[in-house]
């Protein structure tokens, strides 16, 4: 098929995706210099790898694979528990890198975002290219770690670029270059098309992404409606998704789900696990203004079959205590006594701003004021003193089930400095060698 | 749902803006802090912050109040509507984190196990603040791997090329042989008594 390409201008706009290169292992790798070279995974506390070094993965071990299964294919495994206080730390840092270049940045997640570079060759003095590799070469030098880069006109084709090219590559897509590269893309690399859309894509003949970005116009929309209309301009180089500076605030739904160190049976200590959840969640809802009308449980059992139920609430709710009763429902409903579960996850959703506040004609306004302002000196003690340190009662049964294994805590937490607490640590990465 | 006006979020990154700056943002500035496309919404954004007393406009420019430049000198209480002296003079003060840390996104903590620079003042037990990244010069001390073999040495350079002192009889100068590894730069040393 001949190619046309879709513009001829390199860049009309200059956007950078940017995707740590095995992120978790390789921040472990950063602040264990011991274990650079060495086939690393995290993930210990959980039993199952979070994620594999590239040591590692070319020894066939993969995100997902179980611990023992993995030790067993390779002995010499370096397992480490997550320390998920550190990659955030070292996630910040790496977006803060990203600002020194642009102003328009996007923390997609903790391991990856985009950067709007268009405009700005003048202010550096260079291409977009070379602003591209310094900002690579900085989280190296800095940092210590790798990223991988793609750089194009629209947020899917840069993503489709840091993808190409892994570890640190670097993969740029100028205008006239798409098709070419569109060509040798299969379908289900683009970000947006799942299982089924490729399915579906496949029945009409299509097989790369360049097949699908090759259609007339109004093609797309007609099988896959508006975000089918929109992928199709991404791939074509016309940029419809913004960079989104902004912090994300507006969330369609909340969740929590934490896995136990290993599965219990004891109903106690489920439901203290559950309500941790809901706590945290909570929190996270209060902290954006929010208030939630839908929630939902889920419990995973051991052999990771899950159940779970959800319910509307009568009235929005930011308040754990307010939910509480109808969490317990759900709790007792799905739990099974004597089986052994793994996780527990609460699930807030139909979210609604809460800034004007509506009473019922039967509620008591000045009692939800009251549990509001009580609320309120809860946040404040544990902000001031971190996170659960007050809670509620359930959580008492969380000791019940103490850590047999010591190693699963992240070095940061087990060896503390002198004030530092269980809740508190200084907000630097710590290096561990032996000097 | 409805777009709510983040204000917090902007008095916090106005904050982080003057204590860098010592500064307003101008218009265009602001666009990007906030994260809005059009100066109407910065304009929009600026009139509820004066009406919340954190700026003032004065010849139609934004001037920050003390509502919001002040959260870092709270030590003068102000009495009576007079302004503490001390105020004024507490206004150009450091956090003792921006005294240590130079370049906060390549800076880390270590904590110094061995003896070896007994004699430049840095004790087994202390917390050193390492920075990364940058090149050294003689007379710095670095954390550095020398042939496989993690350290905390002074960097020199002489005739010979690259040498690694330590601050303390017991041990020897050393030379690379096969391979060096910078790990950071050694900025500044934390011991607490407690």
């Amino acid at each position: 098929m001949a190619e046309f390409p879709f513009t001829l201008q390199s860049y009309p706009r200059a956007i950078m995706h940017f995707d740590g290169d095995a992120f978790f292992a390789a921040v472990e790798q950063s602040i264990h210099p011991g274990l650079k070279g060495q086939p690393v995974v995290t993930g210990k506390e959980r039993g199952i790898i979070a994620c594999a070094s590239y040591e590692a993965k070319a020894l066939g071990i993969s995100r997902g694979i179980a611990l023992h299964d993995a030790i067993r294919m390779c002995p010499g495994l370096k397992v480490l528990p997550s320390d998920y206080e550190t990659y955030s730390l070292y996630s910040k840092r790496m977006f803060d890198i990203a600002r020194r270049y642009t102003p328009m940045v996007e923390e997609y997640s903790i391991d990856e975002g985009f950067a709007d570079l268009t405009g700005l060759r003048r202010i550096h003095h260079t291409s977009y290219e070379e602003i591209a590799l310094r900002f690579q070469a900085d989280i190296r030098a800095e940092l210590d770690i790798t990223v991988s880069i793609g750089l194009s006109l629209t947020k899917s084709l840069a993503k489709l670029g840091s993808k190409f090219r892994k570890p640190r590559g670097f993969t740029a897509i100028p205008g006239p270059d798409i098709p070419g590269f569109l060509g040798q893309t299969p379908l289900e690399k683009v970000w947006g098309f799942g299982p089924n859309t490729v399915a579906l894509l496949t029945k009409h003949g299509l097989k790369t992404a360049g097949d699908f970005a090759s259609r007339p116009e109004g093609w797309a929309e007609r099988l896959m409606g508006k975000v089918g209309r929109e992928l199709w301009g991404e791939l074509r180089g016309d940029s419809l998704y913004p960079v989104e500076t902004e912090e994300k605030s507006s969330y369609c739904s909340i969740s929590k789900c934490k896995t136990f160190t290993s599965p219990s049976s004891d109903p106690e200590f489920i439901w203290a696990k559950l309500v941790r959840n809901v706590e945290s969640a909570f929190l996270k809802v209060r902290r954006h203004r929010l208030r939630a009308r839908q929630l939902a449980v889920m419990l995973r059992r051991q052999d990771y079959r899950q159940d779970g139920l959800e319910i509307r609430l009568n009235r929005p709710v930011s308040m754990t205590r307010d939910a509480l009763p109808g969490v317990r429902e759900l709790f007792e409903s799905l739990i099974e006594r004597g089986a052994a579960y793994r996780a527990t996850m609460v699930v807030l959703g139909k979210l609604e701003s809460d800034a004007e506040r509506q009473y019922d004609l039967f509620e008591d306004p000045v009692r939800i004021e009251k549990r509001a302002a009580l609320g309120e000196a809860v946040d404040a003690l544990n902000e001031r003193y971190g996170k659960h340190t007050l809670s509620l009662a359930p959580s008492l049964f969380l000791g019940r089930h103490r850590k047999t294994d010591r190693d699963d805590q992240p070095q940061r937490k087990s060896a503390l400095l002198s004030g530092e607490t269980r809740r508190q640590r200084l907000h630097i990465p710590r290096l561990f060698l032996n000097v | 749902m409805p777009r709510v006006m983040d204000i917090q979020g902007h008095v916090a990154k106005l904050r982080t803006f003057w204590r860098r700056e010592r500064r307003m943002p101008g218009y265009g500035e602001m666009l990007g802090l906030f994260g809005y496309q059009s100066k109407n919404a910065v304009f929009g954004a600026l009139r509820k912050l004066e009406e919340l007393g954190f700026l003032e406009r004065k010849r139609g420019r934004a001037v920050a109040t003390g509502r919001l430049t002040g959260t870092l000198r709270l030590l003068g209480a102000v009495q009576a509507g007079f302004p503490s002296p001390a105020e004024e003079e507490l206004a150009d003060t450091l956090s003792l984190d921006e005294f240590l840390i130079r370049r906060p996104e390549a800076t880390f903590m270590l904590t110094v196990q061995g003896d070896s620079m007994i004699a430049a003042g840095i004790v087994p037990g202390d917390l050193v603040l390492v920075e990364k990244g940058g090149t050294p010069r003689p007379n710095d001390i670095v954390v550095a791997q020398v042939d496989d073999e993690w350290t905390l040495k002074y960097y020199m350079k002489d005739a010979e090329g690259v040498r690694l002192d330590p601050a303390n009889p017991k041990y020897k100068s050393i030379r690379p042989k096969r391979s060096l590894v910078i790990g950071g730069i050694v900025k500044a040393v934390i011991r607490k008594y407690d």
